[in-house]
């Protein structure tokens, strides 16, 4: 028998028990839409991960103390990204001078500068604020930076008590907003705001730092040798080269700080290897979210195979009927298969159409729910996600189908026709 | 020739018991022969049936099927034969429900891959032969017991089969209509030339056959032959 045909029987099944039809799909309806909303969430928050990542630039590598082997960390950015980090650095024997030259004979690099950043407090109008503060070079910071000004300047090789303000601290942490040429004070010297950055929305990024001249910072951090940095950055030419120039530096490193592999004590991170970590986390978060989403779909398979056991006993009679009027075994199993896969197909097309619409709600109940900032959670259905869910939901159909069409397939003519 | 029989017993398994249903029984079926088989319940005439209709194979003993022992055959292949050379009538009619007369009709065609608009086209044919073209779009429910066996009667001709095999067809229609469809049933047999073998307990049908063949407990009691002019007559 032709497969058309076989699919006008197996749609005929369908047309004629409708209810008992309805409430099957439902339950591959529900797992579908969990598991394609559960998944748009983890993509949702891998692009978010990478698109506040990239704020970093995917050239920059990092070069911070600290013991710990691991290559790897979240310390990323411009180092001392997060207030706080510098005291992780205390333990560590600071980066040099010496080890900036030493970077400096990397191929592959650049720009080079050595950073020192830590926290102070910060006046300004009146308002007391402890901001993090990262003294930079001003010739190599703005070929480095991914940061964009939204007023007034970059700081030239000649400034000393001038700032740059990352965009959050100067719109949000004071009653008033910060702009340019306004003064301000940290630890007790006087600074005049020549720029205002751009906000990036990024963990990465400067918007929560005071960026100024490395000798002021010097000068008016604490805990800082003159010949200390709190962190080096390089620019790599090209970005292929990140791995590779990372291993250099970490060879280079180790020999001229003398270490072995079990007294490092700096960490080389790249905004690309951070960015991998986070994939990684995200990834898994989401195959174990979907894991979760994934027994409501297997409770649906259940429910296919209990239909299609009952529509198979239910069809006796015609199965004996059909293989009378010289139905094969195999059109009888096509028929059966076809039925179910149907099943899984418009249930997977039902959930599919539900799990876009739930993860298009979601980023408003999430804000609510669970009090997420103001970027909020975004969801992401895929042309990918969808194809999956719907490739998924038949195979079950046809998977729950199996051993019913086989069944049916195999009765006895002379029994089934029998059977009343 | 074209079925043959030969010491062909089927044996049921009823828990410990073993149940000959059938005890040996040696019979020819002719090429164009309508044949009644006649017994009373119990008789095994239902179980030469199935045997008859490759709906089941016998527990001892040979069929031949143009020649053919049919216990050699596959699944697949029993299937083909039943698709290509027999036609069956039930008693219950046992039209698919949920199918029209003519979805009906066209199904044993499609079994056997012929094309939709030929197999439209003979299914019409077929029930406008029977008196049924104004009812093609019914279905079953909608049908009398009489039009639902002419129904039946069309789709066991769809494949132009060899034989013809009626269990009791008038058995849940009234005298009148089960007159017409034994009329059309022995039109079948004259037109065409097709072996009809039919299963009843209703002796008036018997005597429509040209060969009767009266079983009793499983084994042949008599095989009476009728002129070829009675046979097949207008009641």
């Amino acid at each position: 028998m032709k497969i058309n045909k076989s699919l006008k029987l197996a749609v005929n099944i369908i047309v004629h028990s409708k209810l008992r039809t309805w409430l099957t799909i439902i339950g591959i309806v529900i797992g579908i839409a969990a598991v394609v909303a559960i998944v748009s969430i983890g993509e949702g928050m891998q692009q978010n991960i990478e698109s506040r990542l990239g704020g970093l630039g995917a050239d920059i590598i990092t070069i911070s103390p600290g013991g710990g082997r691991a290559s790897v960390g979240f310390r990323g950015g411009h180092g001392g990204g997060m207030p706080g980090s510098t005291a992780t650095s205390a333990a560590a024997e600071n980066l040099t001078k010496k080890d900036v030259l030493v970077l400096q004979s990397v191929g592959g690099v650049e720009f080079i500068q050595g950073i020192v950043s830590g926290n102070g407090q910060m006046y300004y109008l009146g308002e007391k604020a402890t901001v993090s503060v990262e003294g930079i070079d001003p010739l190599v910071w703005k070929e480095m930076t991914t940061s964009e000004l939204e007023s007034g300047r970059f700081l030239g090789p000649s400034d000393y008590n001038v700032v740059i303000v990352g965009g959050r601290i100067a719109k949000d942490t004071f009653k008033q907003p910060l702009t340019v040429n306004r003064m301000i004070t940290i630890e007790e010297k006087a600074f005049k705001v020549v720029g205002i950055l751009k906000e990036s929305g990024g963990f990465g990024g400067d918007d929560s730092k005071i960026i100024m001249p490395i000798k002021a910072a010097r000068d008016t951090l604490e805990d800082v040798g003159s010949d200390e940095f709190d962190s080096i950055t390089l620019k790599v030419a090209n970005t292929d080269d990140v791995d590779q120039i990372m291993e250099e530096a970490d060879k280079k490193l180790m020999i001229s700080r003398h270490l072995t592999e079990k007294e490092k004590d700096f960490r080389i991170s790249s905004s690309q290897s951070v960015q991998e970590t986070m994939s990684d986390i995200t990834q898994t978060m989401t195959l174990f979210l979907g894991a979760i989403a994934a027994v409501s779909l297997l409770v649906g398979a259940v429910g296919i195979a209990n239909t299609m056991f009952t529509s198979v006993l239910e069809k006796t009679k015609e199965i004996g009927i059909m293989k009378s009027i010289g139905a094969k075994n195999s059109d009888i199993m096509m028929i059966f298969l076809l039925n179910s896969a149907i099943v899984g197909l418009v249930g997977g097309l039902l959930g599919i159409c539900l799990g876009t619409g739930i993860s298009s709600l979601l980023p408003f109940l999430g804000m609510r729910l669970m009090g997420m900032g103001r970027e909020g959670m975004t969801t992401v259905v895929t042309p990918m996600l969808l194809i999956y869910a719907l490739l998924i939901s038949v195979g079950i159909g046809m998977v729950a189908g199996v051993i019913p069409a086989y069944r049916a397939s195999k009765l006895k003519p002379v029994d089934a026709l029998r059977y009343e | 020739m074209v079925i043959q029989l030969e010491n062909v017993w089927k044996i049921y398994q009823m828990g410990d018991v073993q149940v000959p249903a059938l005890k040996g029984i040696d019979l020819e079926v002719k090429k164009g022969e309508f044949l009644a088989i006649a017994g009373a319940s119990g008789s095994g005439k239902s179980t030469m049936m199935n045997l008859i209709g490759c709906l089941d194979l016998p527990s001892k003993g040979k069929i031949l099927l143009g020649g053919d022992d049919i216990a050699g055959f596959g699944e697949s292949q029993l299937a083909q034969i039943r698709g290509q050379k027999i036609g069956f009538v039930f008693q219950q009619f046992n039209l698919i429900p949920t199918l029209t007369a003519l979805e009906n009709v066209m199904l044993p065609l499609e079994f056997q891959d012929v094309d939709t608009p030929a197999a439209r086209e003979k299914a019409l044919e077929i029930l406008n032969l029977v008196g049924l073209g104004d009812r093609v779009h019914h279905l079953p429910s909608q049908l009398s017991g009489g039009q639902q066996q002419r129904v039946a009667i069309s789709r066991a001709l769809a494949v132009d089969p060899e034989i013809i095999l009626a269990d009791e067809p008038t058995g849940n229609l009234d005298s009148k209509t089960g007159a017409f469809v034994i009329d059309l049933l022995s039109n079948i047999h004259k037109k065409d030339s097709k072996s009809v073998i039919m299963v009843t307990h209703d002796f008036q049908l018997v005597k429509r056959a040209e060969r009767i063949v009266y079983l009793k407990d499983g084994e042949i009691e008599r095989i009476e032959h009728k002129p070829k002019e009675q046979g097949g007559e207008f009641a």
